[in-house]
């Protein structure tokens, strides 16, 4: 079962539009590749500006499974590939222990397939086209899993020593989004198509927030998305990206304001500005936000 | 081949020939890629393939607008097609490149300005180092007193195993900046650098020396850039004055270095290496410093005249010590120990 590819870098856009995602053209461009060359897709760009969302919304549109691997600090293969459920096979081997059994064959089922834990990354080998892969902030991972991971999506086959080789006959559409805290290994690059997501223009921000948030005015939007963009102006430690300005402005229709301006907006300010230094430093470059 | 296929494949040299890492396979892609789609979505049919970072980025538009000419800014779709078929001219480099191989003796307030703002955005992240205590972990080598200790729990039989693994500590960065009279055209600009590096980790560290050594760590620790270089202007009393390394560094190694601060750490040390004092006490000096931090980088903006060889004394004696010997004379050079820094160790 192939997930459903689309013609043109247009219905692409038109599919993804209906998902309430508004991409830039290049980045329907680079998902469009990614899909009809069979590579992964490599998102860089700042926090909040939608990456995860492409994973997300992309499984939706190829009405295909979305497989998360959420990286951190210390990720390696046994948590992202598989592990073996050590306890229940304790279990199982003391349980044995009471009853008649040939000891080869119970050995045997010990490593069968009850007691084997699919991680994301053989659960998505498994699935193959039906799946969409997202691994999530690659860069909080090391060195040592970059490269696994670059094994791993160069051949889409995993070996268990004790069941064999799994591989994937047609591989599954992959995401692999990145905070751009340090710098990828050149190999993952080639190996991937790479889009840079900058933050929305005004106009874009304010379609992106009115679909968003379909109650929110045309005239509110406006008035978050220039404060927003001001904001990012600022050398604040945070900057706000585009799911911020999408709750503040969620937060300041549901007070009933008309505009990012005044009490409705100091008091919601902390939607958007989620640092205490960043806080101060807004309330020193634009006193109209200050309490 | 055809003669789409070798516009092209010009197209990815030419951008190879401007530094950017573009290899054969990435234009076999990029050519996959145009192939797939249409004309018009030419641009980002290369973005896509050709390119790696955001700061490539106005490089390729150069290079994208000699050869197919201008694209809108919006939809960065094409507005007319021309394709050469041979070598071409390429025009100015756009402004940004050019401040940062501008050296920042050359600089005007503004451009200095200016590139406070870029230096912000280097990456300083250093490679932690393995230490040799072991603490618990969720992988790594087993941990048998644990395990047994969770044991316990379960009847004796290890259900639940433990782990352990060994440390990962950050290196710590040291800078110490020389801020004597021949240093004067170019000390505004790397204490900005130096504010820029220290907000990366509070572990780091900055000193400055002329006649005698100042510690900036506290004065520079603020956010905002004019504050810290008005705090770290009252507290160094010796701007623009006379250079004694060989001292200062003494001073560093007796107070700090001892204590710890610059066992196993990065010391950047920011100077042209013209020395007032006793070349031989800089050189017993540096051997000291060597010996007890990771590695050594000397940045002498004297370096950015091709001609420069290191014939003072002063440099001459510490050049033996020295790890790393780069010039800083420009955000460029700078950029590039912050790569070299990066390194995994």
């Amino acid at each position: 079962m192939s997930y459903m590819r689309p013609d043109s870098v247009d219905s692409l856009e038109r599919a993804l539009a209906d998902e309430s995602y508004l991409p830039d053209r290049g980045l329907a461009t680079a998902i469009y590749l990614s899909l009809t060359m069979g590579r992964p897709l490599l998102l860089e760009g700042e926090a909040g500006v939608g990456k995860t969302e492409v994973g997300k919304t992309l499984a939706r549109i190829l009405d295909a499974e979305l497989i998360r691997l959420q990286c951190y600090e210390g990720i390696d293969a046994a948590q992202a590939l598989y592990e073996w459920d050590y306890s229940r096979q304790l279990l199982y081997a003391r349980a044995l222990q009471v009853g008649e059994l040939d000891p080869q064959e119970r050995v045997a089922e010990l490593y069968g397939p009850d007691f084997l834990l699919e991680r994301p990354l053989l659960q998505a080998i498994r699935s193959g086209p039906g799946a969409v892969l997202l691994i999530d902030e690659l860069d909080r991972a090391d060195d040592e899993f970059e490269a696994f991971l670059l094994e791993v999506l160069s051949e889409y086959a995993v070996t268990v020593p004790e069941l064999g080789t799994i591989s994937a006959a047609e591989p599954p559409a992959v995401v692999v989004t990145s905070n751009r805290t340090r710098e990828l290994h050149d190999a993952l690059k080639r190996r991937c198509l790479y889009h840079w997501i900058d933050f929305p223009d005004l106009e874009r921000e304010v379609e992106i927030v009115r679909l968003r948030v379909p109650d929110v005015s045309e005239q509110l939007a406006r008035s978050v998305a220039e404060t927003v963009g001001r904001l990012r102006e600022l050398d604040l430690i945070k900057l706000p990206g585009v799911a911020e300005a999408i709750d503040w402005a969620q937060a300041l229709s549901l007070l009933g304001a008309s505009s990012a301006e005044g009490a409705p907006a100091r008091d919601t300010i902390g939607w958007a500005v989620k640092n205490r230094d960043d806080l101060r430093r807004v309330e020193a470059e634009l006193p109209e936000l200050a309490p | 081949m055809s003669d789409a296929a070798e516009t092209l494949t010009l197209f990815g040299r030419t951008l190879r020939d401007e530094g950017l890492p573009v290899g054969t396979g990435r234009i076999a892609d990029f050519c996959r890629a145009a192939a797939a789609l249409s004309p018009d979505d030419l641009y980002w049919a290369g973005r896509a393939t050709l390119l790696g970072r955001p700061q490539d980025v106005p490089v390729y538009d150069r290079v994208f607008a000699t050869f197919f000419g201008e694209v809108e800014p919006d939809t960065r779709t094409l507005v007319r097609v021309t394709a050469p078929a041979q070598e071409v001219d390429l025009g100015l480099a756009s402004p940004v490149e050019l401040l940062r191989e501008k050296s920042f003796a050359q600089c005007s307030p503004e451009e200095l300005a200016q590139l406070a703002a870029l230096m912000g955005e280097v990456p300083f992240r250093l490679p932690p180092r393995r230490a040799r205590r072991t603490q618990a972990s969720r992988r790594g080598d087993p941990d048998l007193r644990r395990t047994l200790r969770r044991s316990f729990r379960t009847g004796g039989e290890p259900v639940e195993r433990a782990w352990r693994t060994r440390r990962r500590r950050p290196r710590r960065l040291i800078l110490i900046l020389d801020v004597s009279g021949s240093m004067a055209d170019y000390s505004r600009a790397l204490l900005m650098f130096s504010h820029a590096v220290l907000r990366s980790d509070r572990r780091f560290e900055a000193f400055c020396f002329g006649t005698r050594l100042t510690r900036l760590t506290r004065a520079l620790a603020t956010a905002d850039l004019d504050e810290a270089l008005s705090r770290a202007a009252a507290e160094v009393v010796d701007w623009n004055g006379g250079t004694r390394i060989g001292d200062s560094l003494k001073r560093f190694l007796d107070e700090y270095g001892h204590r710890g601060l610059a066992r196993g750490a990065n010391v950047v040390i920011l100077s042209d290496g013209l020395e007032v004092g006793d070349p031989d006490l800089l050189a017993e000096q540096m051997a000291r410093l060597s010996r007890l931090a990771h590695e050594v980088f000397w940045l002498n903006p004297l370096k950015e005249d091709p001609a420069y060889a290191p014939l003072a004394r002063g440099m001459q004696a510490a050049l033996p010590y020295v790890d790393v010997f780069a010039s800083g004379h420009n955000l460029a050079s700078l950029e590039a120990v912050a790569t070299a820094l990066s390194r995994p160790q």
